[in-house]
């Protein structure tokens, strides 16, 4: 059973994600079963991304306004925008 | 619409995006372009702020979002923007014939256990970056040689403690002790990273495994790192208490998440700084 919790932006720059793991058995956490073909270094490089399926990475972020601009356009929706130091999505 | 921006870039930009979040900045609370205007903004597509909030609460993103899906208007002479100018100073573009890697790190232990629900989700994160390794490096390990280059930009950028917040980088002074070879076809090798007063530190070993195209392009990258941290910076505060395991992961991106475009933290403000360290 895996249990994902997020949490959305701070007074700092990470996006941080919990997520509570119960694994019984079987492959590392984040593995699937066409990753086994990995070394287990792969595998536990792999693993450490355990919030693959987390709900905020099912968002389609863009990451250019003006872009987004235009699509919004296009679609007729406002613009939501996520502005932190250092990026959202990582790399803070 | 959803879009994700390090707003240290666009509030700086001197071109079209610039000018269209110094719109949208100018009508919330943080006014100020040389100031932090981070936050969550809510916006018409005219550049209209319909609303803005820099709370961490679910409830509170849940609420502004369902806001705009109550209220909102399309204006009815919405016109797409015309890009007419790009700052070449803050597009970091990715040299060509460079790979990316994804490196996550993670705190694997030693935090005094909390109830407090912000603390502990700081406690358990996982941080993302990109490490950006060139053409004319990926040769030099098809090869079997480290680069130093490659070798210090990880060190001073990549073997850092980013998970609760932007974490300091290391200065080449810094770098203490390292090693990083391939042997055997393997990577392996040792850091010590410190500041001079000793506050802050990491004690690391690394191995990895690479694998080439013909045209001696990384294919595969998976490089594994653990070992004792210590200290903090002033966006990463209340680690573990003296020394804590970190364990850092690097793997190849396959641009299959937008994160994968992003430029390393390290070449903020100055990418050549960042790839010749």
């Amino acid at each position: 059973m895996i249990v994902v919790v997020e949490y959305f932006g701070a007074s700092v720059m990470t996006r941080i994600t919990l997520i509570l793991c119960l694994i019984v058995g079987g492959l590392p956490s984040g593995v699937s079963a066409q990753d086994s073909g990995l070394s287990k270094l792969g595998q536990q490089c792999l693993a450490i991304d355990r919030d693959k399926d987390a709900a905020w990475r099912t968002v389609d972020w863009q990451t250019d306004l003006i872009a987004a601009q235009r699509m919004a356009v296009e679609q007729q929706k406002p613009l939501f925008i996520w502005a932190m130091d250092g990026h959202p999505l990582g790399c803070t | 619409m959803s879009v994700s921006l390090d707003q240290w870039y666009t509030r700086r930009q001197q071109d079209t995006e610039g000018e269209f979040w110094r719109k949208i900045a100018a009508q919330g609370p943080r006014k100020e372009a040389g100031q932090t205007q981070q936050g969550l903004y809510l916006v018409g597509v005219d550049g209209q702020l319909l609303a803005y909030t820099n709370n961490r609460g679910p409830e509170r993103v849940r609420g502004l979002l369902e806001q705009a899906a109550r209220d909102y208007a399309h204006p009815v002479d919405a016109k797409p923007l015309e890009r007419q100018s790009t700052d070449a100073k803050y597009q970091v573009a990715l040299p060509e014939g460079a790979v990316v890697v994804r490196v996550q790190a993670r705190v694997d232990g030693g935090y005094t256990p909390t109830d407090d629900r912000w603390e502990s989700l700081f406690q358990s994160a996982v941080s993302r970056d990109n490490l950006w390794i060139t053409a004319e490096e990926q040769g030099a390990l098809a090869q079997g040689t480290v680069p130093e280059a490659l070798a210090v930009r990880i060190l001073r950028f990549h073997l850092v403690d980013n998970t609760r917040g932007e974490p300091p980088v290391w200065s080449r002074e810094e770098i203490r002790e390292w090693s990083l070879t391939i042997e055997n076809g393997k990577l392996v090798g040792s850091a010590h990273l410190e500041t001079e007063d000793g506050s802050r530190g990491y004690q690391a070993t690394l191995q990895g495994e690479l694998a080439f195209g013909q045209d001696q392009q990384l294919q595969q990258c998976h490089i594994w790192v653990e070992g004792q941290f210590w200290g903090s910076g002033p966006f990463t505060r209340n680690p573990p208490p003296g020394k804590f395991p970190l364990v850092i992961a690097f793997r190849l991106a396959d641009g299959s998440e937008p994160a994968d475009s992003l430029a390393p933290h390290g070449s903020r403000g100055w990418l050549p700084g960042y790839l010749r360290p």
